[in-house]
């Protein structure tokens, strides 16, 4: 990994508009604000960092944009980083910077250790050792039980209305006739009560 | 609580039971048969009996015997009161200042579906704490399980349920579990958790979302448990806290004072077999396996189907298998909160009133016993009681229409007096029934009140006598314009069930102050008013002297609009507070764990709101736009390999989602791409290698405004 401590004024990217650079520049400063790097002057360091790197491999191919090569550069030292802080050379990329993003949150990296992110040279025991610890578990390892619903036996009167149910939910002509049956009925039995 | 006496574990035997329940429904008989032995003698004193007379007369005896029973239960209740509580009680099995049992492992569980995520994680740390403090947390795991539906629910509770973890050091202790697919609601969400977890633990705390309960309460749950093998279920009765409307502090106010005698009656009479009401209960785990997976019913929704109130069936289960289910009804230290407003009351109602209505196929169900037939009854009348006492009034209506336009008794036929041994007095024969009727509705609010006042120390927990008197003479008025609001509710829900049909409601627009918007309350209340006013005018034309008998129904009906509005004020239930109106004893002397929820909770929403334009997303915001959020995402989801199909999908939605927006993707699109631990690796990375050219607008400003206005990710919790 590219030291961070290069003083600021060496760095002048060969191709690439300023435009784009600035922008590139932007969207490393948004991220590592992302990870909750507020300190100023750490931010910058690491920005010239990720920014250097971009800019070599811009210098081999300058059709791509910078901003995508700087947020690649970022990706990759931080893949490096987790890999050496966790001991997780071995995994794919995408498992080491799940890892290493959870170990961060949960021991508070950014708030508790300012300088230590994606410092190589500098990495201290306290932080090393608490990122080692933290882990994520969203529940106790599973005891699986089977839990089947048994009928419940209704009763002869109340099986027999279900079972009418179920067949007029069947045939719906019969269920209309029913309804229309029921309906002309009560309006029957309204209209002797009261006349 | 009392010591225990020495006959401890010898419950009470069959033969004492029986001789309370021969008392408890023998009175019901009685004061059933006076009633409609009155009734009768109204109806039919002028003329034979007809066919409406018929009908009216079997309704009054249906909803007479219901009012009948409560008001047994309560004067029960205020007799095992005045004799210093019953000694039949699960609570004095356990010698608690002497004794201390022994507890065993116990999941707290809480099932959430799309709960403001703020009073659920605070709740929940509210009771960790009060655990803790009892220093026998030891025993018990806490699990989030949750069924939320809406992509920002469900990335809040995450980053919440990791937030807490870190701040009380819970990881190991809480848990949070999100189900992919929410099958069977509630008791689905439970049954899921008892395959996984369910042999891992010998009980299980059943919270709602919004219960809190003191870790005193919950540890002595357990103490009960263990000291008594045979018991399947202990519920206890959460009292409501947190009232803030008008409505809901009338609310609280009326079941704090009222409830305790009830109670104690309940509890007289059902003893071992007791209700389950769905929360703050525990529950012993592997008999709820073995017995309580619910089957489906005949028949498809709404009235067929799977079972939507799962708890009475879940206790009437428990009770045939042997086990016994017990009401706590005087333990302290469990609460839990009431809707706000009518409206959100009613809507609460609309899905009770389903699930109850499908209690009826279960009644005469073999092997359950007959008090859990007694409780699946009075579910289904609790609801369907609302259109029979709407029938009784129509009926009763055409019925004085009938007398008014007879040649033979006209307008005479309304009694100016009545007989009492033989002595002709000059009071209607109705109104001798109307207090009869009134004196069993409002006799044991007034014996509640009168208890309290005995003694200086208890009214002052209401704020004093004087305020305890007029807060309940302000509840009694409310609840009587309230009544006939929930007859029309619960008949409209009754009927729509029956016809297979929907309810729809008004989306309220809330204004600067919470509470129901005119609109709402128009669209809502607008059919009622009316009916109301058509109705009074009509029985004032038919009959004056029948308007008036009628007049405090119709006073609620035509009312309601205004009713409705007022109650669901907030500011209007602070003055209350500050007047010394509804107090309640959490609230003039709170617990500890109900001040600290507060407090955390003010803490809480003091905090900024995302800004408006990135507000409705924020949560998918996040999952994909912060590393740290879209870490915990992904870690927490099931690694699965999507078919090829379905992976070029998800290229398309992730390009749509980056390039257009996440408005322009549905819930469902959303959803899918939330549940993709590959997709949402690759969107976190593709989000912050495109150049801003290749984002959406909205995208960018997301990049620029997140983090910039507050230092951590805008989540429920930020101590």
């Amino acid at each position: 990994m590219d030291s961070i401590d290069q003083p600021l004024s060496t760095f002048r990217p060969l191709t690439g508009t300023m435009e784009a650079w600035n922008a590139a520049y932007v969207r490393v400063e948004d991220y590592l604000r992302a990870h909750r790097i507020h300190n100023r002057l750490h931010q910058s360091r690491l920005i010239q960092a990720v920014l250097e790197r971009a800019a070599q491999r811009h210098a081999e191919n300058p059709v791509l944009d910078p901003t995508t090569l700087a947020a690649e550069a970022v990706e990759e030292m931080m893949d490096q980083w987790f890999a050496d802080v966790l001991g997780i050379k071995d995994r794919e990329h995408q498992r080491i910077a799940i890892d290493g993003r959870v170990a961060m949150l949960l021991c508070d990296g950014p708030q508790q250790w300012p300088y230590a992110f994606l410092d190589r040279s500098n990495i201290p025991a306290d932080f090393a050792t608490t990122m080692l610890a933290s882990s994520i578990k969203a529940g106790p390892d599973m005891t699986v039980s089977s839990m089947v619903p048994r009928d419940i036996d209704l009763g002869t009167i109340t099986e027999a209305a279900g079972e009418t149910l179920e067949r007029m939910e069947k045939w719906p002509l019969l269920r209309m006739v029913l309804l229309w049956a029921l309906f002309l009925g009560a309006l029957l039995g309204i209209f002797f009560v009261t006349r | 609580m009392k010591s225990p006496s020495p006959t401890l574990h010898q419950f009470i035997s069959q033969k004492r039971l029986s001789r309370r329940r021969a008392w408890f429904y023998s009175t019901v008989l009685l004061l059933t048969s006076i009633a409609t032995w009155f009734m009768a003698d109204l109806l039919w004193r002028n003329d034979k009996i007809n066919g409406i007379e018929w009908v009216l007369l079997v309704l009054f005896v249906i909803l007479f015997a219901q009012i009948a029973v409560g008001f047994v239960t309560a004067m029960l209740g205020l007799y095992v009161i005045n004799r210093g509580g019953d000694r039949q009680c699960i609570t004095r099995t356990v010698d608690w200042d002497h004794e201390d049992v022994p507890l065993a492992s116990t999941a707290i569980v809480m099932p959430v579906f799309n709960e403001d995520v703020s009073r659920v994680f605070e709740g929940l740390r509210v009771i960790y704490r009060s655990l803790q403090e009892t220093k026998k947390n030891e025993h018990f795991d806490f699990f989030i399980l949750s069924d939320s539906n809406k992509p920002n629910q469900w990335i809040q509770e995450e980053i919440a349920w990791v937030e807490l973890c870190k701040q009380v050091n819970g990881f190991g202790r809480i848990f949070y579990r999100k189900r992919r697919h929410q099958i069977n609601k509630k008791s689905g969400n439970v049954a899921d958790f008892l395959r996984r977890w369910g042999k891992r633990y010998r009980y299980m705390l059943v919270l709602d979302a919004d219960s809190i309960m003191t870790g005193e309460a919950i540890v002595k749950l357990v103490a009960m448990m263990e000291k008594n093998p045979q018991a399947g279920l202990i519920q206890t009765a959460p009292r409501l806290a947190y009232g803030e409307s008008l409505y809901a502090r009338m609310q609280q106010f009326a079941n704090r004072l009222y409830s305790p005698i009830f109670l104690a009656g309940l509890n007289y009479w059902q003893q071992q077999d007791g209700n389950y009401w769905g929360h703050n209960a525990i529950i012993r785990v592997q008999p709820f396996i073995d017995h309580c997976a619910l089957p489906d019913l005949p028949g498809t929704e709404p009235f067929g189907g799977r079972i939507l109130s799962h708890d009475f069936v879940e206790a009437a289960l428990m009770r045939k298998a042997g086990w016994q289910v017990w009401l706590a009804h005087d333990i302290e230290g469990t609460y839990e909160e009431g809707p706000p407003t009518l409206i959100d009351s009613a809507k609460r109602d609309r899905r009770w009133c389903q699930g109850n209505l499908q209690h009826a196929w279960l009644i005469a169900a073999r092997g359950f016993r007959p008090a859990n037939r007694f409780h699946l009854l009075m579910g289904v009348m609790a609801y369907v009681s609302c259109p029979l006492w709407l029938l009784f009034l129509v009926f009763s209506t055409i019925h004085v229409f009938n007398q008014v336009l007879s040649p033979v008794t006209g307008a005479v036929a309304f009694e100016t007096y009545t007989r009492v041994f033989g002595h002709i007095l000059e009071i209607p024969e109705a109104f001798i029934l109307f207090i009869f009727t009134m004196l069993l509705l409002f006799l044991p609010k007034i014996i509640s009140v009168v208890t309290v006042m005995q003694k200086s120390s208890d009214a002052a927990k209401f704020g004093g006598r004087g305020a305890l008197v007029l807060s309940a003479l302000m509840e009694i008025i409310c609840s009587g314009l309230l009544a006939p609001v929930h007859m029309m509710f619960n008949s409209k829900f009754v009927l729509s069930i029956l016809l297979g049909q929907g309810v729809s409601w008004v989306t309220q627009r809330r204004g600067a102050e919470d509470g129901t918007d005119w609109r709402e309350a128009i669209i809502t209340h607008g059919g009622q008013a009316l009916f109301g006013l058509v109705w009074g005018v009509s029985s004032f034309i038919l009959l004056p002297a029948f308007f008036w008998w009628l007049s405090p129904v119709l006073a609620g009906l035509v009312l309601s609009i205004p009713v409705s509005i007022i109650l669901s004020k907030n500011s209007l239930g602070q003055r209350a507070r500050k007047l010394g109106v509804f107090l309640t004893p959490e609230e003039t002397q709170p617990p500890h764990e109900l001040s600290r929820l507060t407090q955390n909770l003010v803490e809480c929403y003091k905090h900024m709101r995302p800004i408006e334009v990135l507000r409705n997303d924020y949560g998918l915001l996040q999952a994909v736009l912060d590393p740290y959020v879209n870490a915990v995402h992904v870690a927490m989801l099931r690694q699965r390999r999507p078919s090829e199909e379905s992976r070029d999908w998800f290229v398309t939605l992730r390009q749509r989602l980056l390039s257009e927006g996440p408005a322009q993707l549905t819930t469902k699109e959303k959803l899918a791409l939330l549940l993709d631990a590959e997709s949402m690796i690759l969107l976190h990375e593709e989000l912050w290698k495109q150049p801003s050219s290749a984002l959406a607008e909205w995208w960018r400003l997301a990049i620029r405004q997140y983090n910039v206005l507050t230092l951590t990710p805008t989540t429920a919790l930020y101590r």
